[in-house]
């Protein structure tokens, strides 16, 4: 019996640790009745069996690499769009992007343009600091408020 | 057809919108301030932008940021709704630019109609009787005098440059106008720097009712009947119904026929309403508005017409597939507006609805994007909803109406629930006896 449930869960965790991959994400947990698994990338895999009330997993170990907590407008360092249209990361097509991750800026400095309506609005960063995050690619659509690039 | 209209608007029309274009299964765009993301109109939307923070200035009447928003969801028309940018000349040019379709009338039409002295010329033009008064602004005392017997008083004195109420004075009699005409131009002088003024017969109980109409833009238009609004505070309305009390099926036939030829000559596009004063069995043109009105579902109720689905449908080219005589009309309908208001002070209450029970049953619709746990922001006007009942006639209709108001629940905020329950039992209502200034009267007894 023990070797049975052993084998389902271990196609289960080896379809998990594919889903990490494919997707890029840096831990995945699901629950269902009797099982608790969650599956971290650079870290242990772990896993519980029925028998326990859901509680913290045993042997669990925390993911190593970023952890993505909060949603990103909620981040504080969350540079967020002052308008509606379409982010591009460089001044031309065939130009460089004005910022790539780890980047160092200064305040005011340029980080992406928003077209709308025809005109060009560059977005300039509001403090200095180090980009983390860039949250938008060329030619994507953007709403007032939406995050576009994280500065810390 | 559309594919994809974007909804230019928020709260109860929003949805009212959404619903039409789900119907025609036409996708949708709910565009919204950061302080109606919870709306639920954004919620059921196929897609949702977020164009700007509260303030409609820089969000509902965007017109930058509404057309971006058309641009990157490849919307190919926007809907306006009522109030905002819906009798906005300017944003449906921009839009016919774009290539992007208004629904509504053409550029032109809504500036003839916004402009008040221009459109009331336009209905002379086409027949439609107005309020007598002078051709213009009035020079001398003398001249005024000769005009104001013409029109025979009382008669106001009017700002050329006024609006919203202000700058009118009434003169009761010859001996009341020389003060009239002096008070009124320095008033106007000192409000809107301009002292011209013009004088109008001036109507002492008159009703307030407008005439619906549906055009085509290729010289077909009909007339959806009247609507009676007498029910105001502060010039707002706050109760409609059709038919109105005060017409019978002649008279209803013939200023309906009367607006609907003018519509035509005029080749007017989509839905329209005609406002008129109404005294001594005399019709009075005041204003012509362009768009989808406020107090449209009791028009819906007694003809069977979406008249949302009515204005996709013309705005799309197509050709108005109702003569005159294939609209007909049957019952009554009243609808109480819903405000989020103290029923006595009418200040708003803005907050959140802990409670939310709205009636049903045959012949009860709202029209509302409240729900329960839902938060009335506080950048915009109070209507929060519409409670429209419909009867076979007017006294079924009046019964609904109180049997609905009982069970329409709302806490956590305060609104004007009570008001309408307290008019619906009042004898000059039940017996359909009121005119503009009834509501205040009543307001200020209590």
């Amino acid at each position: 019996m023990a070797e049975e449930k052993t084998t389902i869960e271990r196609e289960l965790i080896l379809e998990l640790a594919e889903l990490l991959t494919a997707t890029g994400l840096t831990e995945i947990e699901i629950e269902k009745t009797g099982l608790r698994l969650r599956v971290a990338r650079g870290g242990m895999m772990s896993h519980t069996v029925s028998g326990y009330a859901p509680g913290p997993t045993a042997g669990a170990a925390p993911a190593t690499g970023p952890v993505a907590a909060k949603s990103p407008a909620e981040h504080p360092g969350a540079v967020k769009s002052p308008m509606v249209g379409t982010a591009y990361r460089s001044p031309a097509p065939t130009a460089a992007a004005f910022i790539e991750v780890g980047a160092k800026v200064v305040q005011g400095q340029t980080l992406l343009i928003i077209e709308a309506m025809k005109t060009m609005n560059q977005i300039p960063s509001p403090r200095a600091g180090t980009v983390t995050q860039i949250l938008v690619e060329s030619g994507q659509p953007v709403e007032f408020g939406e995050p576009l690039v994280i500065i810390e | 057809m559309f594919e994809k209209v974007l909804i230019a608007n928020r709260g109860e029309i929003a949805l009212r919108i959404q619903r039409a274009c789900k119907e025609l299964g036409i996708a949708t765009v709910a565009v919204h301030s950061t302080a109606d993301a919870d709306a639920m109109h954004v919620r059921l939307a196929d897609e949702s932008v977020c164009i700007g923070p509260p303030a409609a200035r820089d969000s509902y009447l965007n017109i930058p940021a509404l057309i971006t928003a058309c641009e990157i969801t490849g919307a190919d028309a926007v809907h306006p709704g009522y109030g905002f940018l819906s009798e906005n000349a300017k944003f449906a040019e921009i839009l016919d630019e774009h290539k992007i379709t208004f629904i509504g009338p053409t550029a032109e039409h809504i500036r003839i109609m916004g402009d008040k002295i221009a459109a009331k010329d336009t209905a002379k033009r086409l027949g439609i009787p107005c309020v007598p008064g002078s051709a213009g602004a009035v020079t001398t005392d003398d001249e005024a005098m000769a005009i104001a017997k013409g029109i025979g008083f009382p008669v106001l004195v009017k700002a050329a440059s006024g609006g919203g109420g202000r700058g009118m004075k009434v003169a009761k009699t010859p001996e009341d106008l020389s003060v009239a005409l002096a008070t009124a131009r320095s008033e106007a002088k000192a409000a809107f720097g301009d002292d011209a003024v013009y004088l109008e017969k001036y109507l002492q109980k008159p009703r307030h009712i407008e005439i619906q109409v549906l055009g085509d833009g290729k010289g077909n238009a009909v007339h959806l009947g009247e609507r009676d609004c007498s029910l105001q505070r502060r010039h707002q309305k706050v109760w409609e119904e059709a038919p109105s009390p005060a017409l019978n099926a002649d008279q209803r036939a013939s200023i309906g026929e009367t607006v609907a030829k003018a519509m035509r000559k005029l080749k007017y596009r989509g839905v329209g309403t005609v406002e008129f004063l109404y005294e001594d069995g005399e019709f009075y043109f005041i204003e012509m508005n362009t768009r989808l009105q406020v107090e449209h579902p009791v028009t819906e109720a007694i003809t069977g017409l979406d008249l949302v689905i009515e204005q996709l449908r013309v705005a799309s080219g197509m050709t108005l597939p109702y003569k005159q005589s294939d609209i007909t009309f049957s019952g009554h309908s009243i609808e109480c507006r819903v405000c989020a208001e103290n029923p006595k002070t009418f200040r708003p209450s803005p907050g959140k609805i802990t409670y939310w029970h709205p009636p049903g049953g045959l012949g009860v619709r709202v029209d509302s994007g409240a729900y329960q746990g839902y938060t009335i922001p506080p950048y915009y006007d109070s209507l929060i909803g519409k409670l429209i009942v419909h009867g076979k006639n007017r006294n079924e209709c009046l019964m609904r109406l109180r049997r609905a108001l009982s069970e329409f629940v709302i806490d956590g905020i305060e609104t004007t629930i009570p008001l309408f329950g307290d008019l619906a039992t009042q004898k000059d209502i039940i017996d359909g006896d009121y005119n503009i200034h009834w509501l205040e009267k009543h307001l200020a007894v209590d």
